[in-house]
């Protein structure tokens, strides 16, 4: 075993699952993950599409375990292009070869293009390339962000390059990806949704997701209008009229709280020190499978006021259906 | 084939990058496989259409969406966007309005300037198997010892990835020094995301800020977030002071003939960035060098040619009517980066070229005595600056004397003061807004028609200094940068991946 003992795990395990506010059945399970994990038992082949490596520094923003702990011991991260000493040929050699083992957890980031295959291209090769045979022998795959789960602004309205997320690409190729393909979204995904997944994986295997979305109901059941702090403005119906405005719901300011389905209010950003709603900021949605996808569909009401293109009401409950 | 060298994919940096390289044989009678870099090519392997997607969006969603386009400086993007819409709309951010967009983006170049020396380019430089050798009692480093041998005795298919397996050629050769980078290597990680957190204090969250918006940020800034901020602040700025700025010397002392590598062209543009007040004076100014001489920054003269990108609008388009229609198997094309030229010269971008826009500027001080104090005490000429390891020294520096201005602006806020102001978005208008990522020159162009987005063109840092060939067939800063460099081992091109990490290249940012 590795340097980890048995109670760094489980206190471990327990932060991640009191953070996100889970159950204690939960803390044994990220435990076991997580020292699965440490001891070299899951390797992973993290890859980028079209992505902005945001994903990536919000991984390395993961406060338990920390940064140091990911790099050095708590996972067998074969191949990360921002990370990786390897460069070149050496690194296609690297992703060729895990590929062939069949021993890996395939984790995405970003989406990929499905009409102009040439927009997003690893060592002369097109992604969709490299991503079709390591789709087909992962051991699991995680999506993480919501460019590798929905498209996300790649795949907005207007796009020219036919970007799409994962789960819509394994079924244009024929890929199963039932029972083998998580999707982590979140624009960019968090740190502690990331651990999790990767922990429950090893641990138990396939989790309980959303059979649409394919999101781990753990992290991603609830709204963060459900759970908004100040959700009694609401209800009072007192709101927000201007940016900067401390008190009253943002609903009246565009927030997508109602659209966003993620652990946002219980462990909050950046090892805890604020989030969107705690910041006056409305929510933008970043999350949901509609995130930033339509143009007639801003993130803020701040412009309806004065023009009269904006969405109506009726509009923005059909989105969320 | 045959004298050619290929990093494909150039990997720690942001993105999809493939280097390509033309060599030519040395008379080095010792080392037959010595080669020279006789032309170079950077290709940018990714296309996503930020642009596009933003035409016909309400205005507001650009700060939103544009800070997507790299979520290593998303922060600079969100500035940017937001004074190209403080333009459109005429107003200017309130006192802390300004000061807390100062203070997000100070967090954001921390972060971004400590990733890029010690996650990024340090592996090419530092001996990670000397920690096999580590005897002492540093936590971390017998962590990541342990971490090793073990791996080592399980006899993975790639043990001690992802430091392994790496190009085998000279690295540090001292155990203390290497040993100590990588302490800091460890270390930085942490000070790093303490730098992000800095950020989130006032931004809402970091990668992809929620709270910026134009006239300021939607925070309040309490006494309670002025101490968050100004705590981890001082940690961060330790760690620069004493850790970065010396291991940057030490690794010049081991490598001092990169001083010689990787010369440009003495081109450098900055846009000036940190407003000090509300008629347009910046911390770090403005300007431009041509062939070694200064001149005023004048916006006009930014033009974008594509005739070796893959797009098919016409060529030498200024931002505020650029466009961007993909043409991927352009006839002569070979990368997804638009070339922008500068009075039809190729720039180079990044904290060197803000240093020397500045250290050449006759009106400007305070930068010229910290470069040569610096310079003096290094024992190294001006002329050298222009260098693999001018372009480290001058981030290094520009980090210190960016975090100690941010003290001064967290002791400027007024406590619980307006942290924004109201704004309504005009039926038609147009702006830009102009700002330095922590890689260099940034600039949004946008126009507003019936209270929606009718054009967003960005040129990017990396868009200036990854740019490929322009129409004259000019090259672009790194290409032109690695041209004489001697290549030991053209199956291990270490010094090349030196030179092309020295700009800090984001690809997501030049190809958006």
């Amino acid at each position: 075993m590795s340097q980890y003992s048995r109670r760094e795990v489980l206190k471990l395990g327990a932060l991640l699952a009191a953070g996100l506010g889970l159950d204690s059945t939960y803390s044994a399970v990220f435990a076991d993950g997580l020292q699965k994990l440490s001891t070299g038992q899951a390797r992973v082949l993290w890859l980028q599409g079209m992505s902005c490596s945001g994903c990536s520094v919000s991984f390395l923003n993961s406060n338990e375990p920390g940064p140091v702990d990911i790099l050095t011991s708590m996972i067998s991260l074969l191949y990360h292009s921002t990370i990786s000493a390897a460069q070149g040929a050496d690194a296609m050699r690297v992703i060729a070869e895990t590929i062939a083992s069949n021993d890996f957890i395939l984790v995405l980031e970003g989406a990929v293009p499905t009409t102009m295959p040439e927009a997003c291209t690893m060592g002369g090769k097109t992604l969709e390339a490299i991503l079709v045979p390591a789709l087909k022998n992962a051991k699991a795959i995680a999506a993480l962000g919501t460019c590798a789960s929905f498209g996300g602004i790649p795949a907005a309205e207007g796009n020219q390059t036919g970007a799409v997320g994962l789960k819509t690409f394994m079924e244009q190729k024929g890929i199963s990806f039932q029972n083998r393909l998580v999707n982590c979204p979140g624009c960019p995904v968090h740190p502690e949704e990331v651990w999790g997944t990767l922990a429950y994986i090893v641990s138990k295997g396939y989790p309980a997701v959303d059979p649409k979305l394919l999101t781990p109901n753990m992290f991603y059941a609830h709204s963060v209008h459900d759970n908004c702090p100040r959700f009694h403005y609401w209800e009072k119906e007192i709101f927000a009229k201007h940016f900067g405005d401390e008190e009253g719901c943002l609903f009246k300011l565009g927030c997508l709280g109602p659209l966003s389905h993620t652990s946002c209010p219980r462990r909050q950003w950046n090892s805890g020190v604020n989030w969107c709603i705690r910041a006056a900021a409305p929510c933008i949605g970043c999350t949901s499978e509609s995130f930033a996808k339509k143009r007639d569909f801003p993130f803020y009401r701040k412009g309806e006021a004065s023009h009269p293109v904006n969405y109506k009401e009726s509009e923005r409950k059909e989105v969320t259906s | 084939m045959k004298n050619t060298i290929s990093i494909s994919p150039l990997t720690r940096i942001e993105g999809h990058l493939a280097v390509h390289a033309k060599t030519e044989p040395t008379s080095n009678s010792k080392n037959k496989k010595e080669a020279k870099v006789s032309e170079a090519f950077c290709e940018g392997e990714l296309f996503r259409g930020f642009e596009t997607i933003l035409t016909g969006r309400d205005p507001l969603d650009a700060q939103q969406i544009t800070q997507r386009i790299c979520g290593v400086c998303p922060t600079p993007h969100g500035i940017a966007s937001v004074q190209a819409q403080e333009m459109a709309y005429g107003i200017k951010p309130t006192h802390n309005g300004r000061l807390l967009q100062n203070l997000i983006l100070a967090a954001n170049y921390l972060h971004s300037h400590i990733l890029h020396f010690y996650q990024l380019s340090a592996l090419d430089f530092v001996d990670v198997k000397a920690v096999l050798q580590y005897k002492g009692k540093d936590r971390l480093l017998i962590s990541l010892k342990q971490w090793i041998e073990e791996a080592l005795a399980r006899k993975d298919v790639f043990p001690a990835a992802p430091f392994l397996p790496r190009y085998e050629v000279s690295y540090v050769k001292s155990l203390d020094v290497n040993v100590s980078l990588l302490a800091h290597y460890v270390q930085a990680l942490e000070v790093r995301q303490l730098a992000d957190e800095m950020a989130a204090v006032f931004a809402g969250r970091v990668p992809h800020s929620t709270a910026l918006v134009p006239g300021g940020v939607t925070q309040v800034p309490t006494l309670e977030r002025i101490v968050s901020y100004g705590a981890r602040l001082k940690k961060v700025t330790e760690f620069v002071e004493y850790v970065y700025v010396p291991d940057l010397l030490e690794v010049a002392k081991v490598f001092p003939q990169y001083f010689e590598i990787g010369r440009g062209r003495d081109n450098f543009l900055s846009y000036g960035v940190f407003p000090m007040d509300e008629n347009g004076s910046k911390f770090i100014k403005s300007g431009a060098v041509i062939g070694g001489k200064w001149e005023a920054l004048d916006q006009e003269n930014i033009l974008e040619e594509v005739g070796y990108s893959r797009f098919s609008q016409s060529s030498g388009r200024h931002p505020k009517d650029g466009q961007t229609i993909p043409e991927a198997e352009k006839t002569n094309a070979y990368s997804w980066i638009k070339a922008p030229r500068y009075r039809g010269q190729a720039m180079e971008v990044g904290p060197l070229a803000r240093a020397m826009v500045n250290y050449l500027d006759p009106s400007e001080t305070w930068i010229k005595n910290e470069v040569n104090a610096f310079l003096a005490a290094a024992k190294v000429p001006a002329e050298k600056l222009n260098s693999v390891l001018g372009r480290h020294v001058a981030r290094g520096l520009e980090a210190l004397w960016v975090a100690k201005q941010a003290d001064k602006w967290l002791g400027e806020l007024e406590v619980d003061g307006p942290p924004t102001r109201d704004f309504t978005i005009p039926k038609t208008a147009s702006g830009y807004g102009l700002t330095e990522a922590p890689r260099g020159a940034l600039g949004h162009w946008l126009s507003i028609d019936n209270y929606l987005i009718k054009n967003y063109q960005c040129v990017v840092p990396t868009t200036w200094n990854c740019s490929p060939r322009d129409d004259k067939g000019q090259p672009g800063p790194i290409e032109h940068a690695l041209v004489g460099t001697i290549v030991e081992d053209p199956a291990q091109p270490i010094e090349v991946a030196r030179v092309v990490r020295s700009f800090d290249p984001c690809i997501a940012c030049a190809v958006h």
